[in-house]
C-alpha cells in the first residue's frame, strides 16, 4: 500500500519512512480516541494503522467507551476548549473521571508510545504504568474556557509532549514539549481520488448545478463558525460581475451539532429563492460526490470565521482549485496568500478575489497547479506518517543518527 | 579551468561521501508578536533552531510560485504589516559562508532596530523552533564523478542538510560539499567557490541546487 503513494511523494520520501520505521520496530505503538467510525481522526487512523503495520511497525487503535451522559460532558467540553460554550456543570468533572476509570480498566494501555487522541480519553494518563504518551490535539485550543482547560491542563501536563495543528493553538501555559503537526488528505481515498470528467458533469447534473456555467463551491458544515451567510452575500456581490454565477454550498447533517438545522434554515432565508443558490445537504459518507463538486468548481470557497484546520481546503488544492479563505486557524497555512488562492476578512474582499479568479483563467490555472503542489509536499497522509515517527523518535530521542 | 571529465573517477584519499537527509520538527517556541517591536525582541531572545527555521523555512517550502521575501521575518513585515522597504532589507540579508547564526542575527536585528515601533500585523508572529530528524539515505559517492551524479539526483532535502543545516545549526563552519572536495581531493578552488554560495538568497531547494551543479560542472567539467 505504501508504495502506491510513491507516484505523488517520490520514492526517496518513502524509503525515509522506511528508515524512521526501523528506527522505532522494538516499540510498540497504540492510539486511543472516541470514535471508531466518523470525523477526521478516526478517517486518518483507519489510514495511518494499517500503513504503521505496514511498515512493522507494532501498532494498534483503541476506542474508548462512554454512555450518552459522557459524551454530552465531553461534546461540552470540546465546545468550551473551542470557546464557544458558557457554564460546565460541576459534576460533569466526576462524569468525565468515572469513564476515565472504566477505560483504563478495560483497556490494555502497556505500549511503549501512546498517542491520546483529544480531550475525550486525555484522562487515562493517570493511570499510565509506562512508556512515552503524547497528546495529540485536534481542536482549537486559542481561547478555551478558563474552568474547562485548567482542568484538562492538569491532564495534560502529565504528557511527555503535545502535537497541535498550529502555532496559533499551542498554549504558553503548559510546559512540555508542544510539537506542530498539520493533518493530512489522503489521495487515495473516494473524497480525493481521480474521478472522469463524465462522472463530475454526471454527479453535479444530478443536482441540478450547469457545469458549463461559473460555480462557486463551499463544502462546510451548516456552522456560524463557517460563516454560510457571509458566503452567499459573497456570492451575490460578485454575481453582479457574473451575472452566470452559480453557488453551492455543500454540508452535510451531524447528530452533535443541534444548531446545524438553524444555520441551514438561517441560510435558505438569506439565499431567498435565488435559484442559482444550491444548499446541499448530503449524507455524511458523500465521499464522490464532494470529490466531484470540488473538481466542477470554478473557484472554492472556505470563507470560515473560526477554523480548526480545513481539510477541506487541501482537498479542493489537492484538486487544482485556488482557494478563497478565510483568514483563520489552519487555513492560513494552506492558502498562501497570491500563491495558492487568497486569504479575506469580509465578503466584499472574498466576492473580489472570486470575481478575480473567475475572470482570469491563467491565474486560476498557475494557482490551482501552485496549490496542487503544495498540498503534495506537506498535507498527504504520509507527510503525516512521517511526523508521526518523527514524533515518536523525538519522544524516544532517537531523532539522531 | 576544469579537471575535466578522464579525472573525475579518482577516489582521492578514498574517504566516501555518505549522502543523509533531513526532516524537520516544528517546536513551538512560546514566543509570539504582535508589532514590530515585539518582532526585534523575538529575535533578539530566540534560540538558534528557531531563528533557523524562520530563516531557512523558505528554501524547504518548495512552492511553484516562489514566495517574494526570502525568510519568514521578511514574509510577515512585508504582508501582514505591510512595509514592503523593510521587507526587502529584511530579506536581503546575508547568510554566505562563514556567516553564523549570531552573525545573521546582528544583521537582522540592525535592519530591523531603527524601524521596530508599535505597527502591528493583521496577525501575530508565532516563533516556531525547528529540529532536524537526520535519516540516512542509500547514496554514497566515492568519485568526483559519483558526487556530480548525486548532486542531482539525491533529494532537495538532502542539499539542504549538508549545505545548509549542518554549517549554520551544527556548527561545523563550513558547508559540507566544501569540506568533502578539499579534504579527500583537495580541490581548495572549487571548494572556495562553493563556500560563496549564500543559501539565504534561495527561496527553492531546486535553485540552489542548480547553482551548486553549475559551480560543481565549471570546476570539474
Amino acid at each position: 500500500m505504501l508504495e502506491k503513494y510513491a507516484q505523488f511523494v517520490g520514492e526517496d520520501e518513502i524509503d525515509a519512512i522506511v528508515k524512521l520505521a526501523q528506527r522505532l520496530e522494538d516499540l510498540s505503538i497504540l492510539h486511543v480516541n472516541s470514535t471508531a467510525a466518523g470525523g477526521g481522526v478516526a478517517e486518518i487512523l483507519n489510514r495511518l494503522i494499517p500503513l504503521m503495520r505496514e511498515l512493522g511497525l507494532r501498532a494498534d487503535w483503541k476506542v474508548i467507551r462512554g454512555d450518552q451522559e459522557f459524551f454530552t460532558v465531553t461534546k461540552t467540553f470540546h465546545n468550551a476548549l473551542q470557546g464557544t460554550t458558557s457554564a460546565v456543570p460541576e459534576h460533569y468533572y466526576s462524569i468525565y473521571e468515572k469513564w476515565q476509570e472504566i477505560n483504563a480498566n478495560e483497556l490494555d494501555l502497556d505500549y511503549d508510545v501512546v498517542f491520546i487522541h483529544d480531550p475525550q480519553p486525555a484522562g487515562l494518563v493517570k493511570y499510565r504504568k509506562k512508556g512515552l504518551w503524547i497528546w495529540r490535539c485536534h481542536i482549537d485550543l486559542s481561547t478555551p474556557d478558563p474552568h474547562v482547560w485548567s482542568y484538562l491542563r492538569r491532564y495534560v501536563s502529565q504528557y511527555n509532549l503535545a502535537i497541535f495543528h498550529i502555532p496559533d493553538f499551542a498554549r504558553d501555559d503548559l510546559d512540555i514539549p508542544q510539537l506542530l503537526i498539520p493533518p493530512s488528505i489522503d489521495p487515495l481515498s473516494p473524497k480525493n481520488m481521480e474521478l472522469p470528467q463524465t462522472a463530475v458533469e454526471r454527479i453535479v447534473r444530478k443536482f441540478d448545478v450547469d457545469p458549463e456555467r461559473p460555480l462557486l463551491l463551499q463544502v462546510s458544515r451548516f456552522d456560524r463558525a463557517k460563516d454560510p451567510l457571509g458566503v452567499v452575500e459573497a456570492y451575490r456581490l460578485a454575481k453582479r460581475h457574473v451575472p452566470d454565477l452559480q453557488l453551492v454550498y455543500l454540508g452535510s447533517p451531524a447528530h452533535d451539532d443541534p444548531e446545524g438545522e438553524a444555520v441551514y434554515n438561517e441560510t435558505l432565508k438569506a439565499a431567498g429563492g435565488d435559484r442559482d443558490i444550491h444548499l446541499l445537504m448530503l449524507p455524511p459518507d458523500s465521499h464522490v460526490e464532494v470529490n466531484a463538486f470540488q473538481r466542477a468548481a470554478t473557484v472554492v470557497m472556505q470563507k470560515s470565521i473560526r477554523e480548526g484546520f480545513g481539510l477541506t481546503v487541501s482537498e479542493a488544492l489537492w484538486k487544482r482549485k485556488p482557494v478563497v479563505g478565510g483568514r483563520a486557524g489552519g487555513i492560513k497555512i494552506q492558502v498562501i496568500h497570491g500563491v495558492t488562492g487568497f486569504l479575506v476578512t469580509s465578503p466584499k474582499t472574498a466576492a473580489h478575489y472570486t470575481t478575480y479568479l473567475i475572470r482570469e483563467k491563467r491565474v486560476r490555472e498557475e494557482m490551482g497547479n501552485a496549490g496542487r503542489e503544495h498540498v503534495r509536499r506537506n498535507f498527504l497522509i504520509t507527510h503525516q506518517l512521517r511526523r508521526y515517527l518523527m514524533a515518536i523518535a523525538y519522544a524516544a530521542k532517537r531523532h539522531r543518527v | 579551468m576544469g579537471l575535466g571529465a578522464k579525472a573525475l573517477d579518482t577516489r582521492g584519499r578514498g574517504i566516501p561521501f555518505k549522502f543523509y537527509t533531513a526532516y524537520y520538527i516544528s517546536l513551538y517556541s512560546k514566543m509570539r508578536a504582535r508589532t514590530l517591536r515585539q518582532l526585534l525582541q523575538g529575535i533578539e531572545a530566540a534560540d538558534a533552531n528557531t531563528l533557523f527555521h524562520h530563516l531557512f523555512h523558505t528554501i524547504r517550502s518548495k512552492h511553484l510560485i516562489p514566495p517574494r521575501y526570502t525568510n519568514d521575518f521578511a514574509h510577515w513585515v512585508g504582508e501582514e504589516v505591510g512595509d514592503e522597504e523593510l521587507a526587502a532589507a529584511l530579506s536581503d540579508i546575508s547568510g554566505a559562508e562563514p556567516a553564523t547564526i549570531e552573525d545573521i542575527r546582528k544583521e537582522l536585528v540592525a535592519v530591523l532596530e531603527p524601524h521596530a515601533d508599535d505597527r502591528a500585523g493583521k496577525s501575530e508572529f508565532v516563533f516556531v523552533a525547528m529540529e532536524p530528524v537526520v535519516v540516512e539515505t542509500s547514496y554514497v559517492a566515492h568519485t568526483l564523478a559519483d558526487f556530480l551524479d548525486l548532486v542531482e539526483m539525491v533529494p532537495g532535502e538532502s542539499i539542504v542538510y549538508h549545505f545548509v543545516t549542518r554549517r549554520v545549526l551544527e556548527g561545523t563552519g563550513r558547508n559540507d560539499f566544501s569540506i568533502w572536495l578539499e579534504k579527500n581531493f583537495g580541490l581548495s578552488e572549487v571548494a572556495e567557490a562553493l563556500s560563496r554560495i549564500d543559501p539565504l538568497m534561495y527561496n527553492s531547494e531546486e535553485s540552489l541546487r542548480g547553482d551548486i551543479l553549475k559551480t560543481l560542472k565549471r570546476y570539474l567539467l
